[in-house]
């Protein structure tokens, strides 16, 4: 006989809203179905409406977490539709950030898997070191999480002085750390119980349902677009593409802990071979872009993120449409959580799968998250921080 | 493979049928085909010239008619428009070529109301289940609401 657990959308599981109505007979769950539409926002639209400069901040919005590989991903598509190309050194300095936002995801992600595991000291350890991290974003781009770094045409200012050595130095202690993690969880019983040989997708599944990112590499596949599409120096800054035979939760463990590592490498050749010269094109701030179409992919921390705009010569995009890794991820996790043949899937395997492809659900059904941070003496109106993000009359905030 | 070894391959396979077929940037092919090879050309981008791996399905509408386009490859990526007519906006589903096709294909039919004939789930993905039937928020004619911001100390 078999019932019907509903897992979310609120569960202490799950970071963000998501819906699993789990089918199980006894321990077993022999079907599932999902509901990830609690986020929605409609920012496909939205950025239907809005000229390209005020896009790039909602685009930059779809994702607090992967926020620099939506930017970024905007601002490549932007600059084909234009025909122009940021300089060289820009390209090295998003390559930076890109990295650091990526260290930042993966060392997150880490410290949260764990803790679902309940693991809670790795959880604590994880998380100071991403302080370091967040730290350098902070010096680098002058916001934490939310960088707002990419711009149309380049970055929006060069690297401070300063930074170079403090970013190395946490790059130093960031790699020590790196090798007791790789220590611990490969020593570590508890780990090993509950994330070997849970949640298999074998290589031609994990092609066929189209997943992305380090899911697709920890099932032995060696794509990444960094290396497949380079879009910003990735054709300049030698890296390794980190795969993993296991196909299992644990695989993919050990492929993010060997991505934070190449992260460390690159960020490391990018500051020693950093070009010189201008690090933005000059745009102005309202432009009309000319007919046609582009496709920008990034890497994103979670796996492939498209862009795909339209423009019909106007001010806007006519049509832009965004795939997240996660919405791409999902399907494979419907499928993992399935017993099928001699493969048993418990009720207490779905943290571990679910967690295991780094779910964003904000950004699979494209949220928006507003802030009111910005009140001093008095109140921007809307029209006032239009005009301002438009480039006109300057506003004294 | 090339871009133009895949524009010719695709060419050489479909011939006069073919709407269009061009390179359209580094690693990017567009092709055009009319509704009914729409399937058929998915089919022989993705087995026979092994790019297998489904990007996404996108919907457009295009005014006087939607467009579907299926982005297909890892490295390389085709784009495989096609064009269906907005009265009737039927196309065949891709699913059983490439399964990941399924959550972009609900996602097409939930916000832009495109129908795929074959798909095994065709239901609501993104949208609350009270929305209205027939309204679909990304094409042109339907335009967002605007609700009056909340002010502090205003009567709203």
């Amino acid at each position: 006989m078999s019932f019907e657990i509903p897992i979310g959308p609120q569960h202490p599981i799950h970071v963000e809203p998501i819906m699993l109505r789990l089918k199980v007979e006894g321990e077993l769950i022999v079907d599932v179905d999902v509901d990830v539409s609690y986020l929605h926002r409609g920012i496909e639209k939205g950025l239907e409406v809005r000229p390209y400069i005020q896009g790039l901040y909602l685009a930059e919005r779809i994702c607090g977490i992967c926020n620099c590989a939506h930017s970024l991903c905007y601002c490549l598509n932007v600059e084909q539709l234009l025909g122009k190309e940021a300089p060289p050194r820009a390209r090295y300095l998003r390559l930076i950030v890109e990295e650091l936002s990526r260290m930042h995801s993966h060392l997150l992600w880490l410290g949260h898997y764990f803790h679902t595991l309940g693991f809670e000291t790795l959880f604590m350890y994880f998380w100071r070191d991403r302080e370091r991290v967040m730290d350098m974003l902070e010096l680098i781009t002058g916001n934490r999480v939310t960088t707002a770094y990419n711009t149309i045409g380049g970055v929006r200012r060069d690297l401070p002085q300063e930074a170079e050595a403090k970013l190395r130095r946490a790059l130093d202690y960031l790699e020590e750390r790196m090798k007791y993690y790789e220590k611990v969880v490969d020593g570590e019983p508890t780990i090993l119980a509950r994330t070997q040989g849970v949640g298999v997708l074998k290589s031609s599944e994990a092609i066929s349902l189209g997943t992305v990112g380090p899911h697709l590499r920890a099932s032995g596949i060696r794509h990444d677009v960094r290396l497949d599409d380079p879009y910003s120096g990735h054709d300049e800054v030698p890296f390794n593409v980190v795969t993993h035979d296991g196909c299992d939760c644990y695989a993919r463990v050990k492929v993010r802990l060997g991505e934070v590592v190449e992260s460390i490498n690159m960020i490391r050749y990018a500051l020693d071979h950093l070009p010189s010269g201008e690090y933005r094109l000059k745009i102005p701030p309202l432009f009309k872009a000319p007919e046609g179409e582009s496709l920008a992919r990034v890497e994103a921390p979670r796996g492939e993120l498209v862009h795909y705009s339209i423009s019909n010569g106007g001010t806007n995009p006519y049509r832009y449409k965004v795939r997240t890794p996660t919405l791409a991820n999902i399907f494979s996790v419907v499928y993992m959580l399935k017993s099928r043949g001699d493969r048993e899937v418990y009720i207490a395997d779905v943290p571990p799968i679910l967690g295991g492809i780094d779910p964003c659900i904000c950004c699979t059904a494209r949220v928006l998250v507003t802030d009111e941070a910005r009140r001093k003496r008095r109140i921007l109106t809307l029209t006032d921080l239009r005009k301002y993000s438009q480039g006109g009359r300057r506003v004294r905030g | 493979m090339e871009e133009e070894e895949v524009v010719r391959r695709i060419r050489e396979r479909f011939g006069e049928k073919l709407l269009e077929a061009e390179v359209i940037g580094r690693r990017r092919v567009s092709v055009r085909v009319p509704p009914e090879m729409y399937k058929t050309v998915v089919e022989y981008v993705a087995k026979d010239l092994g790019l297998e791996f489904l990007g996404c399905v996108s919907g457009i509408d295009r005014g006087d008619r939607l467009e579907v386009v299926a982005h297909i490859g890892y490295s390389l990526c085709v784009l495989v428009k096609t064009s269906i007519p907005r009265d009737n906006p039927e196309i065949d589903s891709i699913t059983d070529i490439l399964p990941a096709a399924s959550l972009y294909e609900r996602e097409a039919h939930d916000l832009l109301g495109i129908k795929f004939r074959g798909h095994p789930n065709l239901k609501r993905i993104f949208l609350p289940e009270d929305w209205p039937e027939g309204v679909y928020p990304l094409r042109k004619d339907y335009s967002p609401e605007h609700p009056k911001p909340l002010r502090r100390g205003g009567s709203g």
